[in-house]
């Protein structure tokens, strides 16, 4: 290679960095065009290389400038005044700005706080949802409160172990949480202390096994009747 | 020397009986004629819609939200779609957007006019049926001209609709929104303001706005007690903000603030509103547009989780959408309105004769498709 095709090639870079394609598409010999060309990846990969690393660290300052100001999202101001009124309930590493993971053994006397304090005031209890968090891990069960005095909203999470599972019941404080923790209790097996009248709501009585956990198996038969297979997963 | 008490009987109404809107037992405890106890059993249309959805794939789901509430299937899709693009955060055409507010709206007159026949029919009035089903017809041969179902359409999907408005959409619904608007008024001569509705309704199974709250009923069961709580208007979603209209509540015109007669009112009232918001959204809907535009290649959203509540015609119906990342909901809650509004039956009808019964668990509009899930 002479040193003359070389200044080509760095000259047909320069010009191409710049934008224009047309010096390095213009080489007449297709060796040293498509050189050009290899030369060009490489010269645009050590550019992405320099340029990303101080835009990263410029990046991860001004979030950390952003964050110390951000005004805390409803949820954690709740996690807040929880932690304060019912120290040790708030589990404040898996508690996030979406939602509040409290330990079981408080929750009856935390939801009547939430419903009644003047700042809370959660009359509504919106979503009751169980969650089985993989057949090896808990259950889980999460509450949308909602408020319609301050129109506010938030979500509480409250785990409990896989092969005993106790939360105690909120029914008494919310109405409808003697349906939706039926259901619950229902689909998951999830026993809520407390409750009233804990029974199977949307499937028989005698129904056997606990139909949304993810290690469910389908009986057999019921009432002599056969109960077809869940067909598989869609792949 | 307690309270002197004669003998109870306990009676089973339904599942199959006409006035419970579906396969809906209830065992009713009676001392006479007077009600002392009831106690719903639900579940005989229970088919598991959240495993099944832990099964499908986000597409799937659709129609299977179409099957639960099926008087107002468009607004269930509707809920979901806003879930689902919420958390994919996608951003849909205008276009969409107007289409879908004007087929949610379309939906919830049809709904409000299943409601309010089916309550005539509960009470003894025949005639008011046939002319909301009449109407009603003309709603649903715009649905059949979009996108061939009658019923169950499947119409809305993940960041689009499936087919565009045919040719001559936008006439069709002005010349029907011409034929409609003056036909309420016919409504409220025959059946709203009739006597002898009035006497079987007023007064009877109030539902108070604190008691509401608590058991979480919602949407116009919730407005017929006077609390003014719509979620088109409190929490906008679409595109709703942009639209004029007023959420009517319950005032115990004829009776008791929060009576059946109250519920059935607002839904009246609820069915002007919405040809208000048609008539805006059919004037400002963009001409063209491509309505597959902004569809996902692949449904696959990023793993988090979402709750996202909309107004359907029979209150707050929210989605808990968890996902983890793979094609298929790892899983999917529905909070339906239908199975609050039944749960408070007992609370409000205790103490009243059989007959009112029947009046207050027609005017609570349920739908069992939705209940049992």
């Amino acid at each position: 290679m002479t040193d003359n095709q070389e200044q080509l090639i760095q000259e047909a870079v320069e010009k191409a960095l710049q934008g224009d394609m047309d010096a390095v598409n213009n080489i007449e010999d297709r060796v040293t065009r498509s050189k050009a060309k290899a030369a060009l990846v490489k010269a645009k990969r050590e550019a992405a290389k320099t340029s990303a690393e101080p835009s990263s660290e410029d990046k991860s300052e001004e979030s950390a400038t952003e964050s110390k100001p951000a005004p805390l999202s409803l949820n954690q101001k709740i996690a807040g005044i929880i932690a304060s009124q019912f120290p040790g309930t708030v589990d404040e590493e898996s508690s996030s700005e979406t939602h509040i993971q409290l330990q079981p053994a408080k929750w009856f006397d935390v939801a009547q706080y939430l419903r009644d304090d003047p700042a809370c005031l959660f009359d509504s209890l919106q979503c009751v949802t169980g969650v089985d968090l993989g057949e090896e891990s808990e259950l889980e069960v999460r509450y949308n409160l909602h408020s319609m005095t301050h129109r506010h909203a938030v979500e509480i999470r409250i785990a409990c172990a896989r092969n005993n599972p106790k939360v105690p019941s909120v029914e008494t404080v919310w109405h409808i949480g003697d349906w939706f923790e039926r259901e619950t209790y229902d689909m998951f097996g999830i026993e809520f202390e407390g409750h009233r009248d804990l029974r199977r709501i949307l499937l028989p009585d005698d129904w056997e096994g606990w139909p949304l956990r993810k290690d469910y198996e389908v009986q057999e038969t019921y009432h002599g009747i056969v109960v077809p297979k869940v067909k598989e997963g869609w792949e | 020397m307690g309270v002197v008490q004669g003998d109870q009987m306990v009676l089973n109404i339904g599942p199959q009986h006409p006035s419970t809107h579906g396969v809906l037992r209830l065992k009713v405890v009676t001392d006479g004629e007077i009600v002392s106890d009831i106690t719903p059993i639900i579940g005989y249309l229970h088919r598991c819609f959240e495993k099944h959805c832990e099964n499908s794939t986000y597409e799937q789901v659709i129609p299977y939200t179409d099957r639960c509430d099926y008087i107002a299937s468009m607004n269930n899709n509707f809920g979901y779609v806003v879930a689902m693009e919420e958390l994919m955060e996608i951003k849909v055409p205008e276009r969409v957007e107007y289409i879908r507010v004007i087929m949610a709206e379309l939906n919830r007159i049809a709904s409000h006019l299943l409601a309010l026949g089916t309550y005539g029919l509960d009470v003894g009035a025949f005639t008011p049926f046939l002319y909301m089903f009449r109407d009603r017809e003309r709603i649903l041969d715009i649905f059949e001209l979009t996108c061939g179902a009658r019923l169950l359409y499947n119409y809305m999907w993940v960041g689009g609709v499936s087919h565009d408005l045919p040719v001559g959409f936008v006439e069709t619904v002005y010349n029907f929104l011409d034929y409609f608007e003056p036909k309420v008024q016919e409504y409220n001569d025959i059946l709203t303001f009739n006597k002898i509705f009035i006497e079987r309704t007023a007064d009877v199974g109030v539902l108070l706005p604190e008691v509401a709250i608590s058991f979480g009923v919602s949407g116009p069961n919730l407005r017929g007690s006077g609390v003014k709580w719509d979620i088109r208007k409190d929490e906008p979603y679409s595109i709703y903000e942009r639209f004029d209209f007023d959420v009517p509540v319950g005032q115990g015109l004829v009776g008791t603030m929060g009576d059946c007669w109250d519920r059935f009112y607002v839904r009246v009232l609820e069915m002007i509103e919405s040809t208000k918001i048609l008539r805006q959204a059919l004037k400002d809907i963009p001409a063209n547009g491509d309505v597959h535009q902004a569809l996902p290649k692949k449904i696959r959203p990023p793993k988090g989780s979402i709750y996202r509540r909309t107004e359907s015609p029979r209150g707050d119906l929210g989605y808990y959408i968890i996902s983890d990342g793979s094609p298929q909901p790892y899983r999917l809650k529905m909070r339906s309105p239908a199975f609050t509004a039944l749960s408070v039956l007992n609370e409000i009808s205790r103490g009243w004769m059989l007959s009112d019964v029947i009046a207050v668990l027609g005017s609570l509009d349920i739908v069992l498709g939705e209940i049992d899930r």
